[in-house]
């Protein structure tokens, strides 16, 4: 089996709006194979969201197929649909999307209720993915408390709380401002090399979307054929927790310091 | 942190609106306690004035069939309305001058055959009068009336002895005896009335009487001896009523038929008579009480309308309440979607905030009914007067459902009401909130997330 976790075939979806059709899809074959992290851009319009959405089961597309870890998604019912989004899918969200009356923590462990896990297993877990995502300082903080870099951070703990097979994230670093938004994909590079996280973001940014291994363009809903190679791995993006020297992902062991990473 | 806690923090995140849905399905719950609590303190003092009424009739018969050789002769036709009881005059000489049996009667009555003993009374009002305001439905009137009665008896042992003459019940003191002169026995109402005990001297038509015994009645009555009353009062040879007790049964006819035929003027009444009489206030009372319980069922529809009406508007709140949260917070319901909820969770979470805000108004609705039930149930239900007529044993006034019919029956919710009207209203509060969350749950996590 190849190493392809997400395979749309020929994805196509119209809007109607009174007699009014608009393609805000056509013909889009995408792969994205295990580890990818892949930056979608295109002009406002251009079908990034109409994309992601059917990516992430929360649309059913007019045509084609999602096939999402050998599975077609397009095929289960709408009933069974969550199991895909609880398990296989973590989205994070332009405007962040945190419900506002529950603590960092609380939001990261949502999406872990009726799982099999424990109360002690979650909070440790949420624990943990706060940690990565350098938040546990603020962990009983609500979110109209934090900065919307932090709350995005929050946002992208919670979305791997299950272990997700694949990121998909809308134009995450949308409402924040450049340093921000340089860290949050900083974040999310360093979760694709470090953990392997599988990751689809939309992006306008082409700074934001040169830090992703591939950029693929999409206009008037079809997916170009041009992909371009991006920077992906900058030197001194990733360093060690312990000496702050850079480091390479495959790195188990620090060379410089010879500690343990984690 | 579970469904519930989050259902706790929504319902307390909106803190004024929680408080005025709280107060409403409250008031609603306190109703829907009070109303019950009403019918069910009615019925039971419905059932206790059945039980009363059906043991004055009993002890009525059973005085009656004690005295079935009993021939009562009166002068005006006041005696025997009240069902001859040989002691009872609710309205001493309201409004009535006493008429008078000469004494010579007595003599002829003693010669017909049959005839054992005659006991004479003489029953004469006081001096002294009250101001007494009686309320009718025409108006309020005030009217004078004696402050007690004077009863004369015969003190003669053989007679005091042998028949129910003098009242039996003293809790102070004697009771009067053969030769016994210019002393009294008086009523404790009476006592109370002038705060006169035992040993003290009551003045009574000008002349000093000493008080010798206090019987336990809430008249007001002076007994003594029938010689006494008739000196101070002014009428040696008179009495006012006769007992005349025959030899058998079998006389009686006989004897009533000559004394109506010698005195036309008389009022006789036999045991039969009595009999008749009971029986026809026996049917009246009847006719009342089943007048009374036909009023309590009307009621009861009055009741079940309002309860009905107090249900539905709770489901109504809850339903509209409910869709208000799920439309207001469809951006959540697109968030919970999006990263997992199945449909059965998001319905679960609304279910749980309507449960929950029904239970917390439950529960301040059952503080309220508790406390208020009383004002409540007699606000709702309408004021009925089943016993309509005037009698004696019978509430003469409206029934307010607030205060039942008795005093000894309070209206209180009982537990079982309670118990069973907080069941009903969590149940109202899951199946007002069923529709608003089978809406919320059949979103589109699309729609929903770009809803703002
Ligand atoms: N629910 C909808 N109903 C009707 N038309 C829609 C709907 N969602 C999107 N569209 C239309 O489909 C087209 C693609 O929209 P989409 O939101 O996918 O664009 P986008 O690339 O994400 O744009 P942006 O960069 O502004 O977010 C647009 O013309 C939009 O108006
Ligand atoms: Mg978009």
């Amino acid at each position: 089996m190849s190493n392809l976790v997400l395979e749309t075939e020929n994805l196509e979806k119209v809007y109607t709006i009174g007699r009014r059709k608009i393609n805000a899809l056509s013909d889009v074959n995408l792969r994205v194979n295990k580890g990818d992290f892949v930056a979608i851009m295109g002009p406002s319009g251009s079908g990034k969201t109409t994309l992601l959405n059917l990516l992430g089961c929360l649309d059913r597309p007019t045509n084609g197929k999602v096939i999402l870890d050998d599975i077609d998604v397009t095929r289960v019912p709408e009933k069974a649909l969550w199991k895909f989004r609880k398990h296989k899918i973590g989205f994070i969200f332009q405007t962040f999307n945190l419900l506002p009356y529950l603590s960092a923590i609380e939001n990261v462990e949502l999406p872990m209720e009726g799982t099999k896990k424990s109360k002690s297993e979650k909070r440790k877990r949420a624990h943990e993915l706060l940690e990565i995502v350098g938040l546990s300082a603020r962990k009983e903080h609500k979110p109209p408390r934090l900065s919307a870099g932090e709350q995005q951070r929050v946002a992208i703990a919670r979305a791997l709380a299950n272990n997700p097979t694949i990121l998909l994230a809308d134009e995450p670093t949308g409402n924040l401002d450049m340093k921000t938004s340089f860290e949050i994909v900083r974040l999310l590079s360093k979760l694709n090399l470090t953990q392997g996280t599988t990751i689809v973001m939309v992006t306008h940014d082409s700074n934001v979307a040169s830090r992703a291994g591939r950029i693929l363009f999409l206009s008037d809903g079809k997916l170009l054929n041009r992909e371009k190679k991006g920077m992906h791995l900058l030197k001194g993006d990733l360093t060690c927790p312990h000496c702050h020297k850079p480091i390479q992902p495959d790195h188990t062991f620090c060379p410089r310091c010879g500690k343990k990473i984690e | 942190m579970g469904v519930l806690t989050r259902a706790v923090r929504n319902v307390s995140r909106r803190k004024m609106r929680t408080f005025l849905v709280i107060i409403a399905l409250s008031l609603s719950m306190a109703i829907m306690i009070s109303i019950p609590a009403g019918i069910m303190a009615n019925q039971k003092a419905a059932q206790s004035i059945i039980e009363n009424y059906n043991n004055t009739i009993t002890s009525m018969q059973e005085e009656i069939n004690k005295t079935s050789t009993l021939i009562e002769i009166s002068a005006s036709s006041r005696r025997g309305m009240f069902f001859g009881t040989p002691s009872g005059m609710p309205f001493p000489g309201f409004g009535q001058e006493e008429a008078f049996i000469n004494a010579t009667v007595v003599d002829e009555i003693s010669t017909i055959e049959g005839v054992k003993d005659i006991v004479p009374f003489l029953e004469v009002s006081s001096e002294e009068t009250t101001e007494d305001t009686m309320s009718t439905p025409r108006g309020s009137f005030t009217i004078s009336r004696p402050v007690y009665t004077i009863t004369g008896v015969c003190l003669k042992s053989t007679l005091i002895d042998n028949y129910s003459i003098l009242p039996t019940n003293v809790i102070d003191g004697r009771n009067l005896i053969e030769g016994d002169s210019g002393v009294i026995g008086i009523s404790l109402n009476l006592s109370d009335y002038y705060s006169v005990y035992v040993g003290d001297k009551l003045k009574v038509y000008g002349e000093t009487f000493k008080v010798v015994g206090i019987y336990n009645s809430t008249a007001r009555t002076v007994y003594m001896n029938i010689t006494d009353a008739q000196r101070i009062t002014n009428n040696i040879g008179n009495v006012t009523r006769l007992d005349v007790y025959a030899q058998g049964i079998s006389y009686v006819n006989s004897i009533a038929d000559v004394i109506e035929a010698a005195y036309p003027e008389l009022y006789v009444t036999t045991y039969e008579d009595r009999l008749a009489n009971l029986e026809r206030t026996q049917a009246m009372y009847e006719t009342t009480l089943e007048n009374a319980e036909s009023t309590i069922s009307q009621t009861q529809a009055v009741a079940f309308q309002e309860i009905l009406i107090a249900i539905v508007a709770t489901s109504l709140i809850v339903l509209f309440m409910m869709l208000y949260t799920v439309r207001e917070r469809t951006k959540e319901i697109g968030i919970l979607k999006a990263i997992g909820f199945s449909n059965w969770n998001v319905m679960i979470q609304f279910i749980l905030e309507g449960i929950l805000l029904s239970a917390m108004a439950g529960g301040v609705g059952a503080l309220i009914g508790i406390v208020g039930a009383p004002v409540i149930s007699s606000l709702l239900l309408p004021s009925v007067n089943p016993f309509s007529a005037q009698q004696p044993g019978f509430p003469r006034q409206n029934i307010n459902f607030g205060t039942a019919l008795s005093q000894s029956v309070t209206v209180t919710p009982d537990l079982q009401t309670l118990l069973l009207a907080f069941g009903v209203f969590l149940l109202l509060g899951a199946l007002g909130s069923l529709y608003p969350a089978w809406r919320a749950a059949r979103t589109s996590p699309m729609e929903a997330l770009r809803y703002e």
